[in-house]
């Protein structure tokens, strides 16, 4: 199959998965109970309950209320936040580009760590340090990053007093615009070096839990790939003619094992979401996670529905962009079914 | 009919029996895999025993008891070795009770999601057609929602309690089984030993049970290793979120409940309850792995 082919299926299929999902979480969430639980309080009375219900349409059979909702979703209105106390839509964004923020310092650290690690044992197989690497990578995948958070926080704020909690210092964070919603690059923009500094002395502790829960998944992979790569022909034959060791490596075996380390990409991008949500209540960090969190204990219907379809709609994107690089990146990929 | 020759299925079980011994070998002479054993025999051995480690609290040993008159105390406490909770709740007791939460939880939930996906699983395979399609596109979407995210959306529209944390992971994970299943069906399927068995009359059942079954077991064990961890984890998760009862022996809510003290310096009620988790959850990923590593012949000599 041409990879245009593919591309264009895997395009059509996605629409089909995004609607699927929609409709389990809507299911679910009416599952649950009215979806007005937020607005009414004990001085109403039947008929105020029953207006506020013809409001919402919450008279009507379910597959009509799917269809308001559904032609609420695709212009853009995603319901009221009872946690947030306004339109989800409104307070969306800035949520978003807190965690877009903490997920990509996050990544950085995952990455960069879980490539070197996975280099280190796969050149290094069945010796200590690859058994080591391999307890340390599984200890991150089985880490509580909820707990992890709070050790850190035990150590490095209760204790120590090295770094603070949440995201910035109230003054620095309003002396400058923000018109991105990210604080490293509003700080960038106002050219703030003090601003920008607050920002990154906030975003350490908690990068450094999200991502090295991450580098399992990372180092796994990176280190099964690499020890693939090496005992590949062209490996020898490099040998062969005299490349030393280091340069077989770094300019071989190192930059082959890079391709199939890129498909767990979309499971990295599913993991920091997912942790993402314990490491923003841990640290009190003002974004999706927390504001998930909040939704799920106190039944904000219109906020779970958006965090799950939002989430799944990310990863089925990221996954299928994977998809793509792969093949390109190796013709040997079939793209059958 | 099929393999009812004596030599020829003979030599089938002595083979499996060989390959048995292989994994076996293998497992115990990995060092990390050894050391996941040791960690799950420790900790399933204070599930079991639990009640002789720590009195059970009356009437519901599942509550935390509390000790009004000793809150906040530092491990080292007489009557309470690992300290006390704001709320006068021993630690210890959380500790150990709280490994009878956690194996009541994997349990329930890998054994129920094990069967769902088995039997949904066999049926895609097996019946394939339009219901084999529709299957899948309901395990598709299932699979485009992550984990904890979809688990945590049930849980919230279930309500907040320990067995709709139970619940909301059996409805979400037996997926992956599903596929497993489905997977192993249709390769055992095409392989030439069924298609022999096929040939000498041999019923469906029979290969189902004899040939299809025995050789997906592999991968769902292996599976179901892990999620004994991951189980755990998530669910732990849930609860720490606040999705359980609070004041259950749980490591979650436990970890959540000590959260209030550590600026204060109390650092003991979250840490040792999030330090179970963690063993727990390593102890079944390292068996896990190395489970897959020796089940999986092609693997062999390369680790």
């Amino acid at each position: 199959m041409q990879l245009r082919d593919y591309i264009v299926r895997r395009l059509m299929i996605l629409p089909v998965l995004i609607f699927g999902v929609s409709i389990v979480v809507f299911a679910l969430t009416r599952i649950g109970g009215s979806p007005i639980g937020v607005y009414l309080s004990h001085e109403m009375n039947a008929d105020e309950v029953a207006a506020l219900e013809e409001r919402f349409h919450l008279n009507e059979p379910l597959v009509v209320q799917y269809w308001y909702w559904l032609k609420g979703a695709l212009s853009g209105d995603f319901g009221y936040s009872g946690v947030a106390s306004a339109p989800v839509s409104e307070v969306f964004w800035p949520k978003f580009a807190a965690t877009m923020e903490l997920s990509v310092f996050s990544a950085i650290v995952a990455v960069w760590l879980g490539l070197w690690l996975g280099v280190f044992a796969g050149t290094r197989r069945n010796r200590w340090q690859d058994h080591l690497t391999r307890v340390v990578a599984v200890s991150g995948a089985s880490l509580p990053l909820f707990w992890f958070g709070i050790v850190l926080l035990i150590v490095f704020w209760a204790n120590l007093g090295w770094f603070p909690v949440g995201r910035s210092t109230a003054d620095l964070w309003a002396s400058i615009p923000h018109p991105t919603g990210f604080y490293t690059l509003d700080a960038i923009l106002a050219g703030n070096v003090q601003a920008f500094l607050d920002a990154l002395w906030h975003l350490f502790l908690p990068s450094i839990t999200l991502g090295f829960g991450a580098v399992a998944i990372i180092t796994r992979m990176m280190r099964s790939a690499l020890v693939e790569e090496l005992q590949q022909d062209y490996v020898d034959a490099a040998r062969a003619k005299g490349l030393p060791e280091r340069l077989v490596l770094k300019r071989h075996a190192r930059r082959n094992a890079l391709v199939p380390t890129i498909t767990v990409i979309g499971l990295t991008i599913a993991f920091l979401m997912q942790g993402a949500i314990a490491a923003e209540i841990i640290y009190r960090w003002p974004g999706l996670g927390r504001w998930m969190a909040d939704a799920v204990v106190r039944g904000d219907q219109a906020t779970i529905m958006t965090y799950v379809l939002f989430t799944s709609v990310l990863f089925l994107f990221a996954n299928l962009i994977v998809d793509i690089i792969y093949a390109k990146l190796d013709p040997r990929v079939r793209l059958g079914d | 009919m099929a393999m009812t020759d004596p030599i020829l299925s003979e030599s089938a079980a002595k083979v499996r029996l060989r390959r048995q011994g292989e994994v076996l070998r293998s497992l115990m002479t990995n060092p990390t895999t050894a050391l996941g054993m040791i960690i799950i025999i420790l900790l399933l051995g204070m599930a079991i025993f639990a009640p002789y480690l720590m009195p059970p609290n009356i009437p519901d040993p599942y509550q935390m008891p509390r000790d009004w008159g000793a809150t906040r105390m530092p491990p080292g406490t007489p009557g309470h070795p690992l300290g006390t909770t704001n709320q006068g709740g021993d630690v210890l007791y959380g500790v150990v009770w709280g490994s009878r939460s956690s194996l009541q939880m994997s349990l329930i939930v890998v054994s129920v999601t094990v069967v769902i996906g088995v039997v949904i699983g066999s049926i895609a395979g097996i019946v394939g057609g339009w219901i084999d399609e529709a299957l899948m596109r309901v395990v598709d979407i299932f699979l485009s929602i992550p984990e904890l995210i979809f688990a945590l959306a049930v849980a919230a529209i279930l309500g907040p309690s320990f067995t709709n944390i139970i619940l909301s992971l059996c409805i979400v994970f037996w997926v992956k089984y599903a596929r497993i299943m489905r997977a192993q069906i249709i390769l055992i399927r095409q392989s030439d030993y069924v298609q022999a068995a096929r040939v000498m009359g041999d019923s469906r059942f029979n290969i189902f049970r004899r040939d299809i079954l025995p050789n997906a077991s592999t991968p769902i064990a292996v599976q179901a290793t892990l999620d004994m961890g991951n189980i755990v984890l998530v669910g732990a998760t849930l609860s720490f979120i606040g999705l359980s009862e609070s004041g259950i022996a749980e490591w979650g809510v436990l970890v959540s409940e000590g959260q209030a003290g550590i600026a204060s310096g109390r650092w003991w009620a979250s840490t040792f309850p999030g330090l179970m988790i963690f063993l727990w959850a390593l102890a079944f990923n390292l068996v896990g792995d190395g489970l897959r590593d020796a089940l999986d012949p092609r693997t062999e000599g390369k680790r």
